[in-house]
């Protein structure tokens, strides 16, 4: 089938978004948030996250394709805001660079700020819940604003540095058993950032940015923040550096779980269905034919 | 160049392909993998409808094998949490627990070390329910209540998930 155009397209690091990029991609988003495709998407979130230590088929989370998963959720996103103006893509958000709270995306003509201190609501920019825009409808909280506490004020944490970022780029396998949130290796899980530690080590890499930017992004309806978009964006371009650094290496496991081990039927291998989509995490390895990242 | 393996669409261009629209009730969840599922299975193992009246009334359940015991229950920074543990969900070899903030429903899940994290706060994990549930009172903002209808698996409103295939996918 026809992705709807065949060139290859370029998602940009938000930093570098000129005016007019900035207010088309804003514009796409209030567009699909209003016909109700983007409240799918955050339902579709919420659907997927299976935690590993029930039972049950882990796809988005705490598994080998966690990457592969959202990957294939961003260009699902991007298809739909294409469809609307086909010359938007997501752009990046880099963490490692863009660490202020008042800064990066987090202007007036892009994401809005951070929460005001009394309920945590994002009052700035196209999102902020009095423009009528960006109501939020399937949430935790009975709230129907946006809200964010970037740093998280009242006891502060610091993004992930170029260094923890590193740490998960430097690893040469993929992932590795028991193919969950407990993996002590591997590039998957140290970039979603399961950490063991206690307190403020318990967050690593991805799971950190989403504690850092606080609010929605780090519950359950994550998706209603358009961070979400942005920050896994840029997860998926540290996918594509461990490629580029660690040529052949591939996703892992290669061949499902036999009957009898404890992840039989709980993971995706590289040649299995990744629900809920009728694609593979091999076939999402390599999408340099649908766009790539400037 | 797109080409099947094993009936699914595999190579660069199969990215594209194999289009699930986001909303549809996915093949997963209805096939028996999905999120819901495992807590549907949880709830079922324990008598769905011995339940509801519990979940309704924030009671422990009666009628069960187990009625469960208040584990913890206490005003935390003026959230009044309490939680109720049972042995229902035996199929996952751990106890089940039932915990709410004011009255409402806190949905906690799993992590394979025995942690535990909540909807509210959803990337990091706690050694146990209380932590957890004293942490999703820190994040909520004042004024917030949680949903009256919880977002995950349960189904507390009467309409358990096991029974009417109830998967959140809201027309």
């Amino acid at each position: 089938m026809a992705w709807g155009d065949t060139m290859v397209y370029v998602r940009k690091d938000a930093s570098t978004l000129t005016s007019a990029e900035k207010r088309r991609f804003v514009k796409a988003m209030l567009e699909i948030k209003r016909r109700g495709e983007y409240d799918e998407f955050v339902r579709m979130h919420i659907d997927y996250y299976v935690t590993d230590g029930e039972g049950g088929l882990r796809t988005a989370h705490m598994a080998p394709s966690f990457l592969p998963w959202h990957r294939r959720f961003l260009l699902d996103l991007e298809r739909a805001l294409r469809r609307v103006d086909a010359s938007v893509t997501v752009p990046y958000w880099d963490w490692t660079k863009d660490r202020k709270a008042g800064a990066g995306p987090w202007t007036a003509d892009l994401l809005g700020g951070t929460g005001r201190r009394s309920d945590r609501q994002v009052t700035t920019g196209p999102f902020a819940y009095a423009t009528g825009n960006w109501t939020i409808k399937e949430g935790v909280t009975d709230g129907e604003f946006l809200t964010r506490d970037l740093g998280r004020a009242r006891d502060p944490i610091e993004l992930p540095t170029k260094a923890e970022l590193e740490s998960a780029l430097a690893d040469p396998v993929y992932d590795v058993s028991p193919w969950d949130s407990t993996a002590a290796k591997g590039f998957r899980n140290r970039l979603e950032g399961w950490g063991s530690g206690r307190g403020s080590a318990a967050w690593r890499n991805h799971n950190r940015v989403h504690r850092w930017v606080g609010g929605v992004m780090v519950g359950g309806a994550s998706v209603n923040d358009p961070v979400f978009w942005l920050h896994h964006a840029f997860v998926d371009l540290q996918w594509s550096r461990w490629q580029r650094r660690h040529p052949g290496a591939r996703y892992l496991p290669a061949k499902p779980a036999q009957p009898g081990s404890a992840q039989y039927r709980r993971i995706v291998a590289r040649h299995e269905k990744l629900p809920p989509w009728d694609v593979t995490p091999d076939s999402l390895e390599d999408v340099g034919g649908i766009y790539r990242y400037a | 160049m797109v080409v099947s393996v094993g009936g699914v669409t595999s190579g660069v261009a199969g990215a594209l392909d194999g289009q699930a629209r986001p909303g549809r009730v996915p093949d997963v969840v209805r096939s028996g993998s999905g999120r819901r599922d495992v807590l549907r299975g949880l709830f079922a193992a324990a008598g769905a409808l011995a339940l509801a009246p519990l979940v309704a009334a924030s009671r422990p359940p009666r009628g069960a094998d187990d009625p469960g015991e208040v584990a913890f229950d206490e005003t935390y920074r003026g959230r009044h949490i309490r939680g109720i543990k049972t042995t229902a969900g035996r199929d996952f070899g751990a106890d089940s627990w039932h915990v709410t903030v004011d009255g409402r429903q806190l949905e906690l899940m799993r992590r394979a070390d025995g942690t535990w994290l909540s909807m509210v706060d959803h990337y990091r994990s706690y050694d146990t329910p209380l932590e957890a549930a004293r942490a999703a009172v820190d994040e909520l903002g004042p004024g917030q209540q949680l949903r009256e209808t919880p977002m995950g698996h349960t189904g507390t409103t009467g309409e358990m998930d096991g029974m009417g295939g109830h998967h959140g996918v809201r027309p």
